[in-house]
């Protein structure tokens, strides 16, 4: 176990006046048998009001919304969490085992598929014979050639980018490397979902993916090749990037926007 | 019927009338907007009263089950953990929304307006062609085609014994009024373009609810407001939306729409507010579920579907797909994730070589599509000239559950004005007629 301290920043940067600003900033870490709470605050700036809410997905955050004309929109939320290593076991919701709109596979992605496989020709899930089921030994394989095939590559990719786009392109950031592997998990039979969150250092939100294995959820980190451990902090989950973003808003205005995010994660001993 | 002679006579006059008071259906092709007339046909469909008795009994019971339907879907899934309806069918269904996982809507009612299309075959026996759970339209126009004929033709309405109709604000008033969580009611339109325009404004009128436009409507510390010009508050406690589910929270669902609520769906959730239909219902009304409302009514309620569906086969089941390929010249395809008559071909009016390319399409994604017996479904006659004509017509009966689930006794009428086509829906350019039924 460790404990974690956190803060996320956003700060929106509006070119001229900007008013009837709604938001919703998911930045509030899912309670989970993996994660809790310790203690956490959130400033947003301006705000005529604010309150705590929840999706569909379990995700959390705080809806509000700015009436007045303003130019920037800042939000922090600090606080620390304990994260325990290893998965969840919140139950599988059936939608993580279907195609969403941007993990379609499509002929690129068909095809890397059959060069993932740990032994040539296994049969894997819904795919092939339906014997037996990949694991997570087979998923590390799968994962290894995903992150030799990729070049992680900011601006390559937008976010608007899907699953197939980024694998054609074989360069992106770790919403398209999540949104390859799901999309390659879930062309196996294995239940896959999007996990947007922070990870221990100084930088930008990060994102990877649970996959459901039998007994409960693995987090796997395809940007790094690497398993999910208690450095992580999860934000949100979804099918895919746009069920699990973080930040959201609509404003009136002519206004030029730009986003800044800042992440800080360390651990507290 | 003599006096039927009287409302042939003021066909023209009405169908001015109804151009005038903007009676119009609105279809998007290549991309513009097109406004049209729906054009109005004064040679009503009738009903008899045990006939419509029958009919209501096996609406409502459908409804009844669909509602069961979304609640468990939403809720506990039951009806997919004892394998009735494989998950494939539900949660990659583009009308499924995650959303909307775990909301209960006020009352636990989610659709609140159905409309039900039904055909009635050669031999009599009715079929249920498609059911309508998100945001049905249509109830207006044989309401006031009905009016305009009324005045026209009193002499009709002495001498037969027809339903009268006008009850329809009425009754979805009741419903508003039943599931409010406090406050007004409102109907919101999208605004001036959408096609069901007029719709959304005679309904608004007739019911005494507020129209509302997306920027009329705010959301303030977790409850829904109107917008009124001297700039008082006045809560909304049920919402007749008539802005389908995608376009309703830019901060839920699409987040590119500029004419959603912002926020709307965080107090949808809370409890405070009433959205009618609600949001999701797709899941229940897509092409491929259709299959399977038999088996939920048999599944919720412990009863046999009283109305039939149009026999049909799901390219899913191995079985039934050998036998769409086998009989593919006979039968109707249609493609689950479309609606308003697009994405159906006949077999029948394919070449061979136009027959092969859809097989192998069926077989690429099997999931997608359908395959239904072609019912040949009785001609009503329409007024042409001076005399009339035999066109294909379809049923658009709405239920409305509220405190009850009740049929109204009427209905929009639908036919083709293609003589070769089966095909009735407006957005195909059809027209309509009144729908009659029988009081004794």
């Amino acid at each position: 176990m460790k404990r974690l301290g956190f803060r996320y920043e956003m700060r929106l940067k509006l070119d001229q006046a900007v008013w009837d600003h709604h938001f919703l900033i998911r930045c509030r870490p899912m309670e989970s048998a993996r994660q809790q709470r310790e203690r956490m605050s959130v400033k947003i700036e301006p705000a005529d009001f604010v309150s705590e809410v929840k999706d569909g997905f379990g995700n959390e955050g705080y809806a509000g919304s700015a009436k007045k004309p303003h130019d920037s929109l800042l939000a922090v939320a600090e606080g620390v969490v304990r994260v325990d290593i290893g998965g969840t076991s919140d139950p599988v919701h059936p939608m993580y085992r279907f195609p969403s709109a941007f993990t379609m596979p499509g002929e690129d992605i068909r095809r890397f598929f059959g060069e993932t496989r740990l032994e040539p020709g296994w049969p894997a899930g819904k795919e092939g014979s339906g014997s037996r089921r990949m694991g997570r030994k087979e998923l590390m394989y799968m994962m290894n050639r995903l992150y030799g095939r990729f070049v992680y590559s900011p601006g390559a990719t937008t976010v608007e980018t899907t699953a197939e786009e980024a694998l054609a392109l074989g360069k992106g950031v770790c919403q398209d490397y999540a949104h390859v592997f799901i999309s390659l998990c879930r062309l196996a039979g294995i239940p896959a979902r999007y996990v947007a969150g922070m990870m221990l250092g100084e930088g930008a939100s990060h994102a990877w993916v649970e996959v459901w294995l039998e007994d409960g959820w693995l987090g796997m980190d395809p940007t790094n090749n690497r398993l999910v451990d208690e450095t992580y902090i999860k934000l949100t989950h979804g099918r895919d990037f746009r069920d699990g973003s973080i930040d959201r808003g609509r404003f009136l205005g002519f206004a030029g926007q730009s986003q800044e995010i800042c992440v800080k994660v360390e651990e507290i001993i | 019927m003599l006096p039927m002679r009287d409302m042939v006579e003021h066909m023209e006059g009405i169908n001015r009338l109804m151009a005038r008071y903007g009676v119009k259906f609105g279809i998007y092709k290549n991309r513009e907007f097109h406004e049209q007339l729906f054009p109005f046909d004064p040679l009503p469909r009738v009903i008899g009263r045990d006939e419509f008795s029958y009919l209501e009994k096996g609406l409502a019971q459908r409804v009844d089950a669909l509602n069961c339907f979304l609640a468990d879907i939403y809720g506990g899934k039951k009806i997919v953990k004892d394998g009735v309806i494989p998950e494939d069918f539900i949660f990659s269904s583009k009308g499924y929304l995650p959303q909307c996982e775990g909301m209960v809507p006020p009352k636990k009612i989610y659709s609140h307006i159905s409309g039900i299309d039904l055909v009635q075959a050669k031999d009599g026996d009715w079929y249920i062609l498609e059911d309508n759970l998100r945001i049905p339209s249509g109830a207006s126009y044989p309401m006031i085609a009905r009016e305009l004929t009324r005045q026209a033709s009193p002499r009709t309405f002495m001498k037969n014994h027809v339903a009268d109709n006008r009850n329809y604000a009425g009754m979805l008033k009741e419903v508003m009024d039943h599931v409010n969580t406090g406050g007004i009611n409102v109907v919101l339109t999208p605004g001036r373009y959408n096609a069901a325009f007029f719709e959304h404004s005679y309904l608004a009128e007739r019911s005494g609810a507020i129209l509302a436009m997306p920027q009329d409507l705010y959301v303030e510390n977790n409850r829904l407001y109107y917008r009124q010009y001297q700039g008082k508050q006045l809560q909304v406690g049920t919402v007749y939306r008539r802005l389908s589910d995608e376009y309703l929270d830019p901060l839920c669902f699409e987040p590119g729409s500029l004419i959603g609520v912002p926020g709307i769906m965080d107090v949808y959730r809370s409890g405070n507010v009433a959205l009618v239909n609600a949001p999701g219902n797709g899941v229940a009304d897509d092409k491929g579920i259709y299959y399977f409302v038999p088996h939920m009514v048999k599944y919720y309620l412990g009863e046999e579907a009283i109305l039939k569906n149009a026999p049909t086969y799901l390219a899913f089941y191995e079985e039934d797909r050998k036998y769409i390929l086998e009989h593919l010249e006979r039968l109707v395809v249609k493609d689950v994730s479309e609606a308003g008559g697009y994405g159906v071909v006949f077999g029948r009016d394919l070449t061979r070589e136009k027959l092969e390319g859809l097989k192998k399409i069926i077989m690429g994604e099997p999931r997608r599509f359908i395959a239904q017996e072609v019912i040949d479904f009785i001609d009503l006659d329409i007024v042409e000239g001076d005399g009339s004509v035999p066109r294909k017509a379809d049923l658009r009966a709405f239920v409305l559950s509220g405190k009850g689930t009740k049929v109204w006794p009427s209905g929009l009428t639908r036919f083709s004005r293609n003589p070769d086509s089966f095909v009735v829906n407006s957005s195909q350019g059809g027209g309509f007629k009144d729908t009659w039924v029988l009081s004794q």
